[in-house]
């Protein structure tokens, strides 16, 4: 059962940032996430911000240069849907296509899921773990069968997000607004490691709002997929996924990028594979070559071995799909 | 133990009365039937959609308050003090208890329930109870239980089972982590059995904890009037909660009225009554206000029930001819910190499956620091079909057999588990060939042979079962009423939990009286107003009860021949019913609306009662089941696509063919999950606690995981000797092979053999891997 909080909801981005600068207040935008973590009592809220009456926060638009413009409150579910976003980024809406369930994309929004807390069971079970404060990480030791085999650094998780790693792969852009107007971060600065902060998972401050997120425009011979690997078939998170945008010329990839999910506490880049592909065509031997690669730095724990072939075994599928695509 | 009745769950403890003597009228089985055996939807099915069946949960009574658990957060502590004072001064908190509240220690001992207090000082397991309040709505009982204080003595667990016999493992109980003797079970000469063999495999097996997942939470409203005491309880069994309630509370049996109309799943775990339960009693008592006590998903997924993990050993050999000569068996359970049959019922599978001259079994009960296992949907056999199935399947292929063929080289006629008793009907040996004609094995496995080397390979398997119990029996009584306007009553103890016990049991009537099922008006599960029943669970209540009220709707009918007989002058025997009439064969054709019968009018109704009578004796009756399935696996991702599943069963007469069709797939769905998601994570290695315990980590199965295509063949043989109906059971053996046909299906495909549940990418994706020599 949820504890007391206080409820506001914001008519203007300017009040929202006003409510947010008291002590213990959160955005809330479907709530899909943030409510699960005050029932669990992850952490505390003595006021939760509504941002759903922004209407300026929704919507996909194309931008001047070509790429688009998504609105944090367009709905895991639009996105998915979206005909612009499935033609120039069929990869992420494959990625929204694999979030969760049909509920939770209808309820879920892209600010977030991109914003979402870990998933580990001990940081959402009873247990002070250090990122919630506590002296000690109970994944390093503990039940770590769904922890990470890269990154981990004092604290384990993986990052949760399957739009994430799209976005990385898609080289897009957070904007967000806060007291001191509107900055725009690139994803891939946009969640911190735990070498970095331990108890922090994204740059946001505590009265930011993520307000919209770019892309780019696509480059010419982009194709892009995203591909998720889970334990069962709906409402779950990835054991592992990667997300590609490569660019092609003919059969040869040019340039582009490869992002993993259920791998790392932050969505991670493979430069290994990338650097492995780039400038080649992708064949067999090739594939496993940079599948290989990919996994040369994971570190498995006691009960995440599997993730190795696991990985290995996805991330060579899928380079061989899109040079077949 | 050679009569395994006389540990089966579903009876232990519950005395059983005997039966009165029948009435002397004829109960031929049926021949054709005109309502029985057809696929008829629910006759609740209205209520249940809409929203309007009232579960216990949806229940609201005038100044009710709302009970809530305060458990212990470690697998094993000591309570050295609970500091109430602060909940007890919040308002709207109207009662607060804990083991120091002397109300709460004046309880009768009762069994499992309640080992020696309701809140007993040393918690061996995480979930126990330690003190429980009752406010004015459901948030200030929360906010009470967490202004309790309690000082716990934190004392060292062990939370694994395979690790709780060795020599420096905390003990979970004084006399060490042992439950008993192991218990052992010989026929033949095993030795002499290997000697004979030609092959011999040996191989382990593990399955992991499932838990009981209903939709309806576990829990119950609780209301007093004077010493009189109501409980609507989310229940299999009214008469099973009314005994342990009444018991608990040291009251009469009169004194407790247990209703349960409508509600949502037990699986098991709902046979007994709770500490809830009499928590919720106590509460309401000391409160003089009614009390809901409704658990949260997180309490039931520790403290209210699961099958037990289980480790096993198998050793089997064969002849080249596909004899079996020796079985050998050793497994070992946990019921968790207390008695609950860790390894009941473990290895009767090994014992009664196939023709099998030496057989030996040991199995090993052990306590360690978790919740406590509960009787769950085919106690046992799920596990021990996980090993010989896939044992079988094995030996099928060291032996260059059919898995089917191998099968079938075994079937016995005779339940050698229980020293060479016949069985009434096996159709084991019908379902294995029916089903495999029906699912195409032989053509599809051709197909599969010849494909080519993608990494999305195709595979088949198949595997068969039976069930210990699925006879019923008595007791039971049910009453029939025929009203003046010739509608009709049906009144039984029995609970209808979700499987369509109502629909049936008012088919059965109709049949008989030759009305619509859907005109039959039933009162059912309540302890004040209608028979004695025991609970629903061990697949008996369609075999249990549907000869009962049989019995009772032809009493009824006999009867009102019989004042018709008078009326118009005909003998009884010419008679029959007809659309709500009575009606006269014979040389001069008569007929007279039931309701123009003034003798019945003048009485207002007229009442039949049925009882069950005995099973054949010297004879076994159960259920036989063969399973097929096809599965696609990503060999780079260890993805398993379960594509298609079909189920042939032998539980007699099928007496609806759309619930037992249900009762088909939703055990298929489970066995799924068993094989493929589902496993209870505990922290064993730093805090014991459980890791998993809400719905999105604890992994069911989605719509996604199941196949679209599922085909039920019912091997429709009516049981004539078991029963007046010829029915079966039908609800556990549902799911008992369907987790190793899965397992044998992936085999099949990638030559990959997981003798683990789960068989998710985590497991299945290395095995793999080793398999092609990758680390
Ligand atoms: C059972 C379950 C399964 C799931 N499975 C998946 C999965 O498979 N893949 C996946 O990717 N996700 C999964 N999710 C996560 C789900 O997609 C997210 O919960 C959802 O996208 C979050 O969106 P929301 O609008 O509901 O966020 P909220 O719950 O409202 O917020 C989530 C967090 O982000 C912050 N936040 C929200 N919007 C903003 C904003 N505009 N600016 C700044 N901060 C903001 C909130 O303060 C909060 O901390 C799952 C969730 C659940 C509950
Ligand atoms: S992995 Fe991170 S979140 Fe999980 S227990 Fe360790 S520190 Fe806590």
């Amino acid at each position: 059962m949820i504890p007391e909080f206080n409820y506001v909801r914001a008519q203007s981005l300017t009040e929202a940032q006003q409510q947010l600068s008291t002590d213990g207040a959160r955005v809330c935008a479907g709530g899909s996430d943030l409510l699960g973590c005050l029932r669990d009592e992850v952490f505390d809220c003595s006021k939760v911000v509504s941002v759903t009456g922004l209407d300026e926060l929704r919507g996909i638009t194309r931008s001047r240069d070509g790429g688009v413009n998504i609105g944090a409150l367009t709905t895991i579910a639009e996105l998915a849907a979206n005909s612009t976003v499935q033609e120039l980024y069929p990869g992420l809406a494959q990625a929204a296509a694999e979030v969760a369930s049909p509920q939770l994309r209808n309820q879920g929004t892209i600010g977030g899921n991109i914003c979402q807390k870990p998933r580990c069971w001990y940081y959402r079970g009873e247990f002070e773990c250090l990122r919630k404060g506590g002296d000690t990480c109970y994944a390093m030791a503990g039940e770590n069968q769904y922890h990470c085999i890269l990154g981990g650094y004092r604290c384990y998780i993986v990052h949760p997000s399957d739009t994430a790693p799209a976005l990385l792969a898609l080289n897009a852009s957070v904007q967000i607004a806060g007291p001191r107007g509107e900055r725009v971060v690139p994803i891939e600065d946009f969640h911190v490691a735990p070498r970095d902060d331990v108890q922090r998972e994204t740059v946001l401050e505590d009265n930011e709002i993520v307000v919209a997120i770019s892309i780019p425009q696509p480059a010419s011979g982009l194709r892009s997929s995203y591909r998720k690997v889970r334990a069962r078939g709906s409402w779950d998170f990835a054991l592992a996924g990667v997300a590609l945008a490569l660019a092609f010329d003919a059969d040869r990839v040019t340039g582009g990028r490869v992002v993993l999910s259920g791998a790392a506490p932050i969505p991670w880049r493979s430069r290994e594979v990338e650097n492995t592909i780039i400038g080649q065509r992708i064949d067999a031997t090739l594939a496993r070559e940079a599948a290989d690669a990919a996994m040369s730095e994971a570190a498995a724990l006691k009960n995440n071995g599997y993730k190795i072939p696991l990985f290995k075994g996805v991330i060579e599928e899928q380079l061989l799909a899109i040079a077949s695509a | 133990m050679n009569d395994p009745k006389e540990a089966l769950y579903y009876i232990d403890g519950v005395d059983v009365p005997e039966t009165p003597p029948a009435r002397d009228l004829d109960q031929e089985p049926w021949g054709e039937t005109t309502v029985v055996g057809k696929p008829l939807p629910r006759v609740d099915g209205y209520e249940r959609v809409s929203g309007t069946a009232v579960y216990p949960a949806d229940m609201s009574l005038p100044r009710m308050l709302y009970g809530a658990i305060l458990r212990c957060p470690h697998p094993n502590a000591v309570v050295r003090s609970v500091d109430t004072s602060a909940a007890a001064a919040m308002s709207g908190v109207h009662v607060v208890m804990s083991g120091f509240t002397p109300s709460s220690r004046a309880l009768q001992a009762h069994r499992q329930l309640i080992e020696s207090n309701l809140f007993n000082p040393h918690c061996r397991h995480e979930g126990e109870t330690v003190a429980a309040v009752a406010a004015d709505n459901p948030y200030r009982a929360q906010d009470a239980l967490r202004a309790i204080t309690v000082e716990y003595d934190v004392l060292p667990f062990v939370a694994d089972e395979r690790r709780a016999l060795e020599p420096d493992a905390p003990q979970v109980r004084e006399g060490g982590n042992q439950v008993s003797d192991t218990q052992q079970y010989q026929r033949g000469d095993i030795e002499q059995g290997f000697v004979e063999a030609d092959v011999v495999l040996e191989e382990d097996y593990r399955c992991e904890c499932e838990i009981h997942t209903p939709m309806e939470l576990h829990g119950c409203v609780a209301q007093w009037d004077g010493d009189s005491l109501t409980l609507w309880e989310s229940t299999q069994g009214v008469y099973n909660v009314q005994a342990q309630a009444a018991a608990a509370l040291g009251v009469p049996l009169s004194k407790v009225r247990v209703v349960n109309r409508y509600m949502g799943g037990g699986f098991g775990s709902k046979l007994a009554a709770g500490k809830y339960t009499v928590i919720a009693a106590l509460l309401a008592k000391e409160a003089a206000r009614p009390v809901k006590l409704v658990l949260t998903r997180e309490e039931t997924l520790l403290a209210v029930g699961n099958r037990p993990p289980s480790n096993m050993h198998l050793k089997v050999g064969v002849k080249r001819d596909g004899t079996l000569t020796a079985i050998q068996f050793t497994g070992t359970g946990t019921g968790g910190s207390q008695q609950a049959g860790g390894t009941s019922l473990l290895d009767w599978i090994v014992r009664d499956l196939y023709v099998c001259p030496n057989v030996r079994t040991e199995t090993t009960d052990i306590y360690i620091n978790a919740g406590p296992a509960r009787p769950f949907r085919a106690p046992g056999h799920p596990q021990c079909s996980w090993a010989l199935e896939q044992m079988m399947d094995a030996l099928a292929q060291a032996i260059d057999m059919d898995p089917v063929e191998l099968r079938l080289r075994n079937i016995p006629t005779v339940s050698q588990g229980r020293n060479n008793i016949p069985y009434t009907t096996t159709g084991l040996r019908a379902c294995l060939e029916e089903g495999a004609r029906s699912f195409e094995w032989q053509q599809t496995k051709d197909a599969i042979t010849t494909e080519s080397d993608s990494h999305i390979r195709r595979g088949i398997g198949v595997a068969s079962g039976l069930w210990v119990a699925g006879g019923g029996g008595p007791p039971s009584t049910a009453i029939v009423k025929i009203y003046a306007d010739g509608s009709v009553n049906l009144n039984m103890g029995a609970s209808d939990i979700g499987t369509g016990t109502k629909t049936v049991m008012a088919m059965v009537v109709a049949e008989e009286l030759a009305i619509a099922p859907g005109d039959v008006q039933i009162e059912w599960a309540d302890t004040g107003s209608t028979q004695y029943a025991t609970g629903s669970g061990g697949s008996k209540t369609v075999p249990t009860e549907s000869p009962a009220v049989r019995a009772a709707a032809i009493d009824v009918k006999a009867q009102l021949l019989e004042l018709a007989a008078g009326e118009m002058e005909v003998d009884a025997s010419l008679l029959s019913l007809a659309d709500g009439k009575v009606v006269a064969g014979g040389d001069s054709p008569k007929e007279v609306e039931i309701s123009a019968l003034r003798s019945l009018r003048r009485r207002g109704s007229v009442t039949g009662i049925g009882y069950r009578g005995p099973n054949p004796s010297g004879k076994a009756v159960n259920p036989f089941v063969a399973q097929f399935c096809e599965v696609e696996v990503n060999t780079r991702t260890g993805e398993v696509n379960i594509l298609r599943f079909l189920g042939a069963h032998d539980s007699g007469r099928v007496l609806n063919l759309l619930t037992y069709r249900n009762q088909v797939f939703g055990g298929i769905t489970m066995g799924i999950g068993y094989g493929m998601t589902e496993q209870r994570v505990l922290d064993v290695d730093q805090t014991g606690k459980m890791a998993n315990k809400n719905w999105h980590d604890y992994k069911l199965p989605t719509a996604l995981d199941v196949p679209a295509d599922m085909t039920c063949l019912p091997i429709d043989l009516n049981d004539t000797e078991a029963n007046t109906t010829g029915a079966k059971g039908i609800g556990e053996p549902a799911t008992i092979p369907t987790a190793p046909a899965v397992a044998n299906a992936i085999y099949n495909a990638t030559g990959v053999r997981v003798t683990g549940t789960p068989i998710d990418p985590t497991k299945l994706v290395s095995a793999l891997a080793a398999a092609r020599g990758e680390d």
